[in-house]
């Protein structure tokens, strides 16, 4: 029996070298593999590089998308081994580097055996193991995507500190760690924390003495109302939306093709006067998705549309590949996706970009749903004023080609020594420019502003300034123009063009959408399957599919209908977290698994459902939220409390905070009497020494952000703020201890009071002005000693530096 | 708000303006650093790196590997020519080979570069370095940050969340004429920016903004802020205790300090005519002068602006105009931290965003190439005198042992103690890492 088998073994040599060969495949083929290969080409992942799958048997046996990669018994033909050799410059593997020569030696021996592998048929059990988000299925039962109903509100012990619907709530939570909640604060320190909340800046004594003096039972309700109805109001709620919105005028970069936005400051405009109107949030949010494509909006209205129109891109500098041009407008989709999602939907759908979500049911399928939406949105500078729709269509084509071919003469201009055919290229581009310059001209007679915009394209530019310091000047003149236009979008897909292989331009196809392939690892040189542009899977109700034109009607649609519930509580999470300097749900852009959960589940979604029953109204919110007694508790510590809840996250005080730079900067300019309250415009530096206009009107550069805003926390314009972190640093003293704009609000103050007979009286002055308040006998004695061997202007920086003035209490 | 004060009036008084004001405060609030350490973020396992502090010299534009660092004598050879795996796609056209005008030395380091050339045996050259992309901004903004996306914290930052600051007194993160992404903070709170400083004038007073009272002398700035805090301290008193409330009370102090004590450290003028001529006295020399200043006193991090180097044209005449200034302030660093007994725990990183190509641009010049170039690494446990990796025969692209941006970060995080998986910032529903999700450590290139 024995001597059988080992004559047939002999006899058959592909068999009589397996023994051998499974060992060089377990001690020199597979650990290789293991270490250098799985990472791109496992079974694990939901989108191996090239297709390639190299685990398994059946994937080494099956090759990739370009077919087998291993010839047994050829080395030659095997295309793993020509990649390991790094002899073909396009087929290059490992990528990070080639291995050593021994092991490529092993893989062709292996190779030359006939490449045997042991390895049992069925894939590996660890397969199944691959990192999985939750399904959609799973999903839908997910807290956030809940639908919301109004709730009874729980029973409580103490029956008498309720003022409304939220105090149960907020009690119930306190009651049950035995917590108590805080007296009511004082009525000078509630008419502080009213003003800074919806103005934006502290009162002035006589505002604090006339609230304090008035003993009308409904004289909260009554500041509530004044404050809610000054337009300061806009201009400090529209500020928070700003944050939400990523609100920037530029980009990180002022390059050719991704210039400074001249009109985002209409855009800021519309949200202070949408804000101030009281504007339903669903509306107010439609609007800037898709302005333009509702019935029922003015054509001023379409500045909301800066929402998209004056979004961070990147610039694409157009002698770069088509895979290269197409990988920046990716990112360019991914930034509008996440700014959606999250601020809209606190979902982090941006994170199933090159995979499925890992912990959320979102599937990469739906990524690419909703970038088909931006992928068929374009940006533009539309004219204010009403033109002939078929004429703007046109327009706004000609518009952006005008801009791509002036870029790319300019581009090619100064490379004719080396660039194959660039003086062809560019003499065949100044003739398409000439072409479309004609065609403008023709309108001129009954368009001539619209015509006036676009001369600049086709006239040749500038000579480029002599010296380096004149082109710095000309690039930091004030980016920002009053020509009556805005920057918006309006439908049309965006595609690569890379049938010239060495120039790139993107094709805009006004009024077609378009959708978008899966990208495998989101890399766009290895598209899937295209998907349908529609609305995330997991919120839909019924067909999720968007059929009229880019889909961003819809969407926004979507947000307020099948996804409304989640869309409520997102707002009101937010609104929470701007009153209370400390959101319900801990996340306030992810409300996902990875996010914290709400402390008070039942009270957002009270809210939520109440918000939505009075019609979105923000201003609605705020009075329901600042007429609880729950908002009105003094901010005092509480030890042993400050040691049971040191986030108060139950909510058994108000938390003190510092004031946001804005409502810092501003209440000190209304302090010293310089606070110009000029409203709407375009922006200036928030720095200059001129500028004494409220902060929101100050300019926000993506690429060069103030750095009086940077050191006081403003969120980064490029990314959605989920909220402010306020932080306190030595640099921000700085600013206090010896900048101008302290001494100059320092000697403008003490220029007022200055006038004043005794110097008591014009101590109690600055005291009135800067603090709202008289000192006390200690600290007007403490301040005339001061005056003794100091003047009256350093004592104003004095209370100008002090916490008091800064707290938001 | 009624304020209720715990101090006789006499005692509020002598407090605010007595001696007794400014030594209480100074003995409550300690010196600047007596406070050091234990204000990190990062909460993995410690690596054994040791290394404490970090330089990293910036060449913005990309210097040319083939004309440094990387000598490939078959440049000659083909000059002119486009042999294969020479077709590499850049940014701009490009024509045959060009070789270096530059003889290098036994160690493979350019004439041109006398004094790093000296220095060799300290230098980590990593000829295998490779990046995405052959634009400025979004390699710029990898090299810092790891990603070409324009909106995540540059390393410097991290290192400023993960390791804290060694000086309260300074800021934990300096950009000497450096600016984006070199300063980026992103989602990391904005204490970890860096603190952009331009130190194109040497008096302190010009590079901060805000650095001087431009009014008081520091004895009636002292008296000024002594009343601020005074009432501070009664407001807290009558408030209770605020973390806010008190954190400010100490950076007022920490600012006033900082006052002097970055006057003194910013002024390179206080040198010696012999160390200032050591670095040589121009923008790269003070640059790097400057650097050692700020990490002897406890700056975790600072990035020098090292110029321009995106040659399109003239390389070779450029070469000859800039290069000696920077060959003598980056050989001066890292002779004068050895000197000090500093190059063991702080690295020095020198680079570009990308280098250039072998084939010519223009004739004179070099195009962009992401595809291979040289950076190096000194002290803080990297291993000195070595040449790791390789470009092809011709400099084009990494082909041996190459290493990324993202290793070479994950190698630095490394070498400072931190597991680069492990320095995590919850964001956005992730937790985001300086190596995204990318990175391995080179541990063949450790000492």
């Amino acid at each position: 029996m024995l001597r059988y088998w080992l004559i047939a073994v002999l006899l058959c040599s592909g068999l009589w070298a397996q023994t051998p060969d499974a060992s060089l495949f377990e001690t020199k083929i597979r650990p290789v593999m293991a270490a250098k290969c799985y990472a791109c080409h496992s079974s694990k992942l939901k989108a191996p590089m090239g297709g390639l799958v190299l685990d398994t048997k059946a994937g080494l046996a099956a090759g990739g998308s370009g077919g087998p990669v291993i010839a047994a018994g050829k080395p030659k033909e095997s295309r793993l081994l020509t990649a390991m050799r790094f002899t073909d410059p396009h087929l290059q593997m490992p990528p990070t580097g080639k291995l050593p020569e021994t092991v490529i030696a092993d893989f062709e021996a292996w190779i030359t055996v006939g490449a045997p592998d042991p390895r049992a048929a069925a894939p590996a059990n660890e397969a199944t193991s691959a990192l999985k988000g939750m399904s959609i299925e799973a999903g839908k039962k997910w807290w956030a995507f809940q639908p919301i109903a109004e709730l009874p509100a729980p029973p409580v012990k103490n029956k008498s500190w309720a003022r409304n619907k939220i105090d149960p709530f907020v009690l119930a939570k306190l009651e049950a760690k035995r917590f108590t909640p805080a007296p009511t604060a004082d009525k000078r320190t509630l008419v502080r924390r009213a003003y800074i909340d919806l103005v934006g800046f502290k009162p002035t004594y006589e505002e604090v003495e006339a609230f304090a003096s008035d003993p009308a039972p409904d004289a909260w309700a009554k500041l509530i109302d004044k404050l809610q109805a000054m337009p300061r109001y806009g201009e400090r709620w529209g500020r928070h939306w700003m944050d939400v919105a990523r609100f920037g005028e530029d980009n990180p970069t002022s390059e050719a093709t991704n210039q400074p936005y001249l009109y985002a400051w209409r855009y800021r405009d519309w949200i202070i006067e949408a804000v101030n109107r009281d504007v339903p949030y669903d509306r107010f949010v439609k609007m800037q998705l898709a302005a333009d494509l509702m019935p029922d909006t003015s054509r001023e209205d379409r500045r909301a549309l800066g929402y998209l129109g004056a979004a961070p891109i990147y610039h694409k500098d157009q002698r770069l590949s088509a895979d290269v041009i197409g990988g920046f407008m990716t990112d360019d989709w991914d930034e509008r996706v996440d700014t959606v999602s999250r601020g809209l939907l606190a979902m982090t759908v941006a994170c199933a970009r090159c995979h499925d979500h890992k912990f959320d049911p979102i599937p990469t399928k739906d990524y690419y749903g909703l970038a088909g939406v931006f992928a068929s949105t374009m940006r533009t500078e539309q004219p204010l004023f009403e033109v002939e729709p078929g004429v703007e269509q046109r327009y706004l084509w000609v518009q952006r080609r005008l801009i791509d071919l002036r870029y790319s003469v300019s581009l090619l201009t100064g490379e004719a020594s080396t660039v194959v055919d660039s003086e062809s290229r560019v003499a065949r581009w100044k003739v398409e420019i000439e072409e479309l310059r004609k065609e403008m001209v023709t309108l001129r007679e009954k368009n001539p502003k619209l015509v006036a915009s676009i001369e600049r394209y086709w006239t040749p530019p500038p000579p480029r300034p002599a010296n380096a310091t004149a082109a710095q000047a000309r690039r930091r003149q004030s980016p920002t123009s009053t020509e009556p236009f805005m920057n918006s979008v309006y439908d049309a897909a965006q595609f690569v063009n890379g049938s010239d292989p060495q120039y790139t331009f993107i094709d805009y196809k006004p009024g077609e959408p378009r959708d978008l392939p899966v990208l495998r690892n989101g890399n766009v040189a290895t598209p899937g399957e295209i998907v349908p542009r529609h609305f995330l899977t997991v919120l839909s109700k019924g067909d999720s599919r968007f059929q009229k034109g880019s889909g961003r009607l819809e969407l926004a649609e979507k947000i307020f209908t099948d996804a409304a519930p989640l869309a409520a509580r997102v707002m009101v999470n937010r609104v929470w977290d701007w009153h209370f300097g400390r959101p319900l749900a801990p996340t306030p852009s992810d409300f996902g698994i990875q996010g914290e959960k709400p402390t008070h589940p039942e009270l957002l979604t009270d809210l939520a459902a109440r918000f939505v029953a009075n019609g979105w109204s923000l201003k609605w919110l705020n009075r329901e939220i600042m007429t609880s007694a729950a908002y009105q508790q003094a901010s005092k510590p509480r030890p042993e409390l400050v040691k049971a809840d040191p986030t108060n996250a139950l909510f058994w005080r108000m938390s003190p905070r510092r004031m946001d730079i804005e409502s810092y900067r501003d209440t000190l300019l209304r302090a010293s009497g310089r606070l110009n309250y000029t409203m709407a415009g375009p922006s200036e530096d928030v720095e200059a020494a001129t500028n004494v206009r409220r902060t929101v009107y100050g300019r926000i550069s993506r690429g060069r952000l103030s750095p009086v805003l940077k050191n006081y926390d403003f969120p980064d314009p490029m990314q959605s703020a989920g909220g402010r972190d306020l932080t306190t640093t030595s640099l921000q003293q700085l600013f206090v201890l010896n900048s101008t704009f302290f001494f100059d609000s320092a000697a403008a103050i003490s220029k007022v009071v200055g006038n004043l007979p005794t110097e008591a009286t014009r101590m109690r002055e600055l005291y009135r002005r800067l603090l709202s308040r008289d000192p006390s006998p200690q600290e007007l004695d403490l301040a005339l000693s001061f005056l003794a061997n100091g003047t009256l202007e350093q004592y104003a920086q004095v209370l100008l530096a002090t916490n008091e003035e800064i707290l938001w209490p | 708000m009624a304020m209720r004060n715990p101090y006789s009036r006499r005692e509020l008084i002598q407090r605010a303006f007595g001696g007794l004001g400014t030594l209480g405060l100074s003995a409550v609030l300690g010196s600047g650093q007596s406070q050091a350490a234990a204000l990190g973020h990062y909460g993995g396992q410690r690596t054994p790196g040791r290394a404490k502090r970090v330089i990293s010299l910036f060449l913005a534009g990309g210097p040319s590997q083939v004309d440094l660092f990387d000598p490939k004598p078959l440049l000659k050879k083909f000059q002119g020519q486009r042999p294969g795996g020479t077709d590499l796609r850049t940014e701009r056209q490009t024509g045959g080979l060009m070789p270096s005008p530059f003889e290098f030395n036994k160690r493979g380091v350019s004439e041109i570069l006398p004094k790093l050339g000296g220095v060799i045996d300290d230098l980590c050259v990593i000829r295998s370095m490779y990046s995405f992309n052959p634009t400025h901004t979004p390699s710029v903004s990898l090299y810092h940050t790891g990603s070409i996306l324009l909106n995540r914290p540059s390393m410097g930052s991290w290192i400023s969340y993960g390791l804290g600051s060694e000086n309260q007194n300074l800021p934990s993160f300096v950009a000497l004429s450096s600016n984006g992404s070199a300063t980026r903070s992103g989602f990391l709170p904005a204490e970890h920016q860096g603190t952009p400083v331009n130190h194109t004038e040497p008096d302190p007073e010009k590079m901060i903004p805000n650095l001087r009272n431009s009014h008081l002398d520091p004895a009636k700035q002292r008296r000024q802020l002594d009343a601020v805090q005074a009432l501070n301290k009664t407001f807290n008193n009558s408030f209770g205790a605020d973390d806010f409330l008190d954190g400010r009370i100490q950076s007022m102090e920490a600012a006033y300090r900082m006052q002097f004590e970055a006057m003194d450290v910013f002024d390179i003028r206080k040198e010696s005519a012999a160390t200032r001529a050591m670095y040589g006295e121009n923008q790269s020399g003070n640059g790097c002068l400057l650097a050692r200043r700020l990490v002897e006193k406890g700056v975790r991090y600072v990035n020098v602006g090292l110029g321009d180097w995106d040659d399109h044209k003239d390389i070779e005449k450029a070469y000859q105009k800039k290069i000696p200034a920077m060959d003598q302030a980056a050989a001066a660093l890292i002779q004068d931290l050895k000197q000090r007994g500093m190059l063991d725990d702080t690295i020095v990183l020198w680079g570009g965003e990308f280098g250039r190509t072998p084939v010519s641009e223009s004739g004179t010049g070099r195009d962009h190439n992401p595809y291979g170039f040289t950076m190096w690494v000194a002290g803080g446990g990297f291993q000195g005198g070595i040449a790791h990796g390789a470009t092809d025969d011709f400099g084009f692209k990494a082909v041996e042992d190459r290493v990324s941006i993202h290793d070479l970060h994950a190698t630095m995080l490394y070498t400072l103690g931190l597991d680069h998986t492990q320095l995590t910032y919850r964001y956005a529903g992730r937790d985001f890492r300086l190596t995204d999700v990318f990175g391995d450590v080179v541990k063949g290139i450790l000492a």
